[in-house]
């Protein structure tokens, strides 16, 4: 019924699995992939963010710290367009933009790996990967909205391969999953579809170590095909390898933005809790 | 995080090639599946029942033609409510009214057929009959489709709990019938809407209303299996917040499919008046009851994520049978209510052992 004019994804037709296959960013070049500037947020009595930036360029990994509460949640969900803050600028791939819904954010190339509730355990590994975006066929059928689950089983199968995620079946309900398998499905997820940037919030918060690794990793083949990873972590150790530069969220302001490289464990931890601040800077 | 890991750590040791997570279960034989699905169960209990009552009756006047014939009669309307039910439960939400929506649409679609066919001439002919009806079916599928998009709203925009919300659009909705009808029925519809349609049959076996209904419940079943409609319905359901991440219009969904549930209703309630040429506005009270219990005694889950369009057949046709089986043995008709009500608490009794062993909510 409302099928005409809920398909924002076929209309305008974004290539499926295009960063799964392709080398580069599917959308040309630009060297900011994703930024927000002076965000604002206040929730009732809670002032979540005061004075929240990051920058991550194309083809760079930058890490979120931050205590709990510190507003790092809060910050990615106004960076694709689920919460609109109160002040601010955003930038995805060098354009001003302001995102007012999540769709927006889909249709720029930027993808979002909640810390929960990112999948739907009813459905099958395969719908999950293509929620939102699935692929019809060609011709009437798919103007009927018939999917075309061969192919979308195919390309499902290609992208989960090629970041070395291993399932049972494609065809098995997520529910079925492990919670690494399912946190796992989450990020190839966002990896498929994203073209510009992935934002990832606690994605290995749920995973053993080894798989924990393969997400790390991840962020790595990601940021090397050209888009922007921001990653929210507390996993210091891990993520302080794997990623260029860093951002630290104190009480909804941003504390420090540093490369990785002239950062230790202690240093990263000692700005989190908001010991010499000031100095830092 | 810390914790996690531990736990896990020794399973690091296994092979690179070799993910410890993968503990794939064999792929289980065709008919093990199928006696997995509860409609497959229902359907032994239909047969069952089939028989039972056909022996039992006298002159086994059950599995008699007319019998048969007006078990699919009366399945037709319940099915048809039951599939909207269904569609809906599958995206999570409930809808109490449908009863209430079949009455008003009959009622307006009534009016519509007398009014514009006018009164009969000296040979009981109309003029404009052919009209007269199908702007009448177009009026009881309309008022239904409207009956539901309020609902939908109400549920998706307001964010009413569905129950509350269709329990006061019941209560709207049938008594706006009675104000428009002055607590009465719409009577005289032309007649040659029961002849032609109501009580017609294909090949002189299949009731029109039931090959209708059947239709129905084919594009359902399709839309659910095949299309991308199908998928985020039963996204939603299952889990709405991922579905709302997915980037899909949850609710503007769900008022599309509270606005199938509507516009099903409101053809059921073009069958009740092609069946008895008249409006039947009191006689709908337990319909939410027999369609909720078809729906959910067939496999569907309430809680939304997993839809079964064949045991919302299945179910129906037991409740149904049951319904007319109890008469024919000679049971006072309200012990079918009792009959039913036990049907629903044990299939929702099952139904939550089913989720309880699936373990994950
Ligand atoms: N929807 C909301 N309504 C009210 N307060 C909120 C909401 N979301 C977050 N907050 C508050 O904002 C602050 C930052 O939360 P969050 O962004 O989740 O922090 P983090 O992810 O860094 O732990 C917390 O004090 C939290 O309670
Ligand atoms: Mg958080």
């Amino acid at each position: 019924m409302t099928e005409g004019t809920e398909n924002a994804a076929a209309t305008t037709p974004s290539p499926p699995a295009a960063a799964a296959t392709a080398g580069a960013a599917a959308d040309g070049h630009f060297e900011t992939a994703i930024a927000g500037r002076h965000i604002a947020k206040r929730f009732g009595h809670v002032q979540a963010l005061t004075d929240a930036n990051v920058t991550v360029r194309a083809g760079e990994v930058v890490a979120l710290f931050g205590d709990n509460g510190a507003g790092k949640s809060t910050f990615l969900k106004t960076l694709i367009g689920m919460i609109k803050p109160d002040a601010g600028e955003f930038v995805v791939a060098d354009r001003p933009v302001s995102f007012s819904s999540i769709r927006d954010a889909q249709d720029a190339g930027v993808e979002c790996v909640h810390q929960d509730l990112a999948l739907a355990p009813d459905l099958s590994v395969v719908d999950n990967m293509f929620l939102g975006n699935e692929m019809r066929h060609r011709g009437v059928l798919g103007r009927l909205g018939v999917v075309n689950r061969r192919e979308m089983t195919e390309r499902a199968d290609a992208a989960l391969r090629e970041l070395s995620i291993k399932l049972p079946s494609l065809k098995v309900d997520i529910s079925a999953l492990s919670g690494g398998q399912k946190q796992a499905l989450a990020v190839a997820r966002a990896v498929m579809w994203g073209h510009t940037a992935v934002l990832m919030d606690e994605p290995t918060a749920a995973l053993g170590a080894r798989q924990s690794a393969i997400v790390c990793d991840l962020m790595r083949t990601v940021a090397e095909r050209g888009l922007g990873v921001l990653v929210v972590s507390h996993d210091l150790p891990r993520v302080l390898k794997v990623a260029d530069r860093v951002t630290i969220l104190w009480r909804g302001v941003t504390a420090l933005e540093a490369p990785a490289a002239d950062l230790t464990v202690p240093d990263v931890v000692a700005t989190m809790v908001g010991y010499g601040r000031d100095n830092a800077a | 995080m810390s914790t996690v890991m531990s736990g896990r750590s020794r399973r690091a040791k296994a092979p690179d090639d070799l993910d410890p997570d993968i503990r794939a279960v064999a792929p289980q034989s065709p008919l093990r599946r199928l006696f997995r699905e509860t409609g497959t169960w229902i359907l032994v209990l239909d047969v069952f029942l089939v028989l039972l009552f056909g022996a039992l009756s006298d002159n086994f006047v059950f599995w008699s033609q007319t019998n048969v014939q007006a078990l699919m009669i009366n399945g037709t309307e319940a099915l048809l409510l039951a599939l909207g039910l269904a569609m809906l439960l599958g995206a999570g939400a409930f809808d109490l009214s449908v009863g209430s929506n079949l009455v008003l649409s009959s009622v307006l679609g009534a009016l519509t057929i007398k009014g514009i066919a006018g009164p009969p001439d000296a040979d009981g002919n109309y003029h404009n009959l052919g009209v007269a009806i199908l702007l009448g079916a177009v009026v009881c599928i309309g008022t239904g489709v409207v009956y539901g998009i309020v609902n939908g709203i109400l549920i998706a925009y307001f964010d009413i709990n569905s129950l509350i919300a269709t329990l006061g659009t019941m209560g709207i909705g049938t008594g706006a019938a009675l104000v428009i009808t002055q607590g009465g029925d719409v009577t005289s519809v032309p007649s040659q809407l029961q002849s032609e349609f109501g009580l017609a049959s294909l090949w002189g076996f299949l009731p029109y209303p039931a090959l209708v209904a059947i239709v129905a419940a084919v594009v359902l079943w399709w839309l659910l299996r095949y299309t991308r409609y199908g998928i985020r319905t039963l996204a939603l359901g299952s889990e709405r917040t991922s579905a709302e991440r997915a980037g899909i219009r949850v609710k503007r969904h769900l008022v599309s499919l509270a606005a199938i549930a509507g516009g099903l209703a409101g053809l059921a309630g073009f069958v009740d008046i092609s069946r008895y040429g008249s409006t039947a506005v009191a006689g709908h009270v337990q319909d939410p009851l027999v369609a909720i219990t078809a729906v959910v005694i067939g496999g569907t889950l309430i809680e939304g994520g997993k839809v079964s369009i064949v045991g919302v057949i299945w179910g129906t046709v037991l409740a149904i049978v049951l319904q007319t089986g109890l008469i024919i043995l000679g049971f006072q008709s309200f012990y079918q209510l009792i009959a039913i009500g036990v049907v629903l608490i044990v299939a929702v009794g099952l139904d939550r052992y089913r989720v309880r062993r699936r373990g994950d909510r």
